[in-house]
């Protein structure tokens, strides 16, 4: 039997793993892109602020609903906080892999 | 860490009480054991010898009685928890990086294969073996401006040392026997010895005989000797 340290931070090991995949799919479901506004000859028009691959694109979305500009908002602010959950968690696996490396197998 | 933790889960319960819910939960599980500080007098440092992972759960007495509405996931969705599901079954889960909710029900009958809906919280449940025992005998603690239900920490401890012996992984059964004995000596501490024996004449014989070699089994005699009162176990009701 390992002891009841290891056992308690195998099963955070496995938390933290299983954690990390729910962030990632988490943030894989929000919406894509910062929605920004710009004004134009006086009408204020939204594109989608996106990266693909290399490049920074702007996809035009014309006068969005104050719906959608909520949910692009809601978005950004959970995207941030996810990733920082995820770096977090990121660095809460490599400690925990760390500390359950020792002489003893696991 | 441990600071964040402590500072997400009263806000967990703040946000729990704000929307009515509280009456209806038990925090239990080793989460528990950090709100028993204002209850023991003496050897209040007792959380400290608790390990502690960082699942939190919340007991349902009566899932079916509850008649209000609150969908948990979106009340806590902006303090970073999303929903996760594990086991083929599907059972819910709240994940942050620092804590991870879970409400569990009593099973009760033949028992439930998957997990309990609760729609009114827009989540599911455990339904778990031996629970009735944490909700027959409750504790009221204060915590910052509101109350929180804990089982009383002779249920919680006894509880402990019965589902250890149910425990598949060993070094889950001998965590469950470190916490249950912390809170026993605690207890013994506080002048609460003779709760410990009510309890434990009150409960069925068959759990009597778990708590009698789970203790056995941690070598802790005199505690046996406390707990019993030097009486063989018998009496409460059958299971």
């Amino acid at each position: 039997m390992r002891g009841v340290i290891k056992g308690v931070l195998a099963e955070e090991l496995e938390n933290s793993l299983s954690m990390q995949k729910s962030y990632e799919s988490a943030l894989q479901k929000l919406p894509q892109g910062c929605l920004v506004p710009k004004k134009i000859r006086g009408h204020v028009y939204y594109y989608i602020v996106q990266r693909q691959g290399q490049k920074i694109v702007h996809v035009y979305r014309g006068k969005s609903s104050p719906k959608e500009i909520k949910e692009f908002s809601e978005a950004k602010r959970l995207r941030a906080k996810y990733r920082h959950s995820l770096s977090r968690v990121k660095k809460q696996v490599r400690f925990l892999k760390g500390a359950l490396r020792g002489k003893e197998p696991i | 860490m441990e600071k964040n933790q402590y500072k997400l889960c009263v806000e967990i319960l703040r946000r729990f009480h704000q929307s009515g819910l509280m009456p209806h939960i038990i925090l239990i599980g080793s989460w528990s054991v950090i709100f028993y500080e204002g209850y023991f007098k003496k050897n209040s440092a007792v959380k400290n010898f608790v390990l502690r992972t960082r699942d939190i759960d919340f007991l349902i007495e009566n899932p079916k009685n509850m008649k209000l509405n609150v969908d948990v996931p979106e009340l806590l969705k902006d303090l970073g928890f999303i929903v996760s599901f594990t086991g083929a079954k599907g059972y819910m889960k709240l994940t942050h990086e620092d804590l991870i909710l879970e409400f569990l029900v009593p099973e009760k009958g033949r028992g439930v294969d998957g997990p309990v809906g609760l729609p009114s919280l827009g989540m599911n449940a455990v339904a778990l073996r031996f629970l009735n025992f944490l909700t027959d005998n409750t504790i009221q603690v204060k915590v910052e401006d509101f109350v929180v239900t804990l089982p009383h920490p002779a249920n919680f401890a006894l509880h402990k040392l019965i589902v250890s012996q149910r425990r598949t992984k060993e070094e889950k059964a001998a965590k469950d026997k470190d916490a249950a004995i912390s809170i026993i000596k605690a207890l013994i501490d506080n002048n609460g010895t003779q709760i410990l024996r009510d309890v434990f004449h009150k409960v069925p014989v068959k759990w009597q005989k778990k708590i009698i070699e789970g203790l056995k089994f941690a070598g802790e005699p005199e505690l046996l000797e406390f707990i019993t009162g030097g009486r063989p176990a018998k009496p409460g009701p059958q299971s």
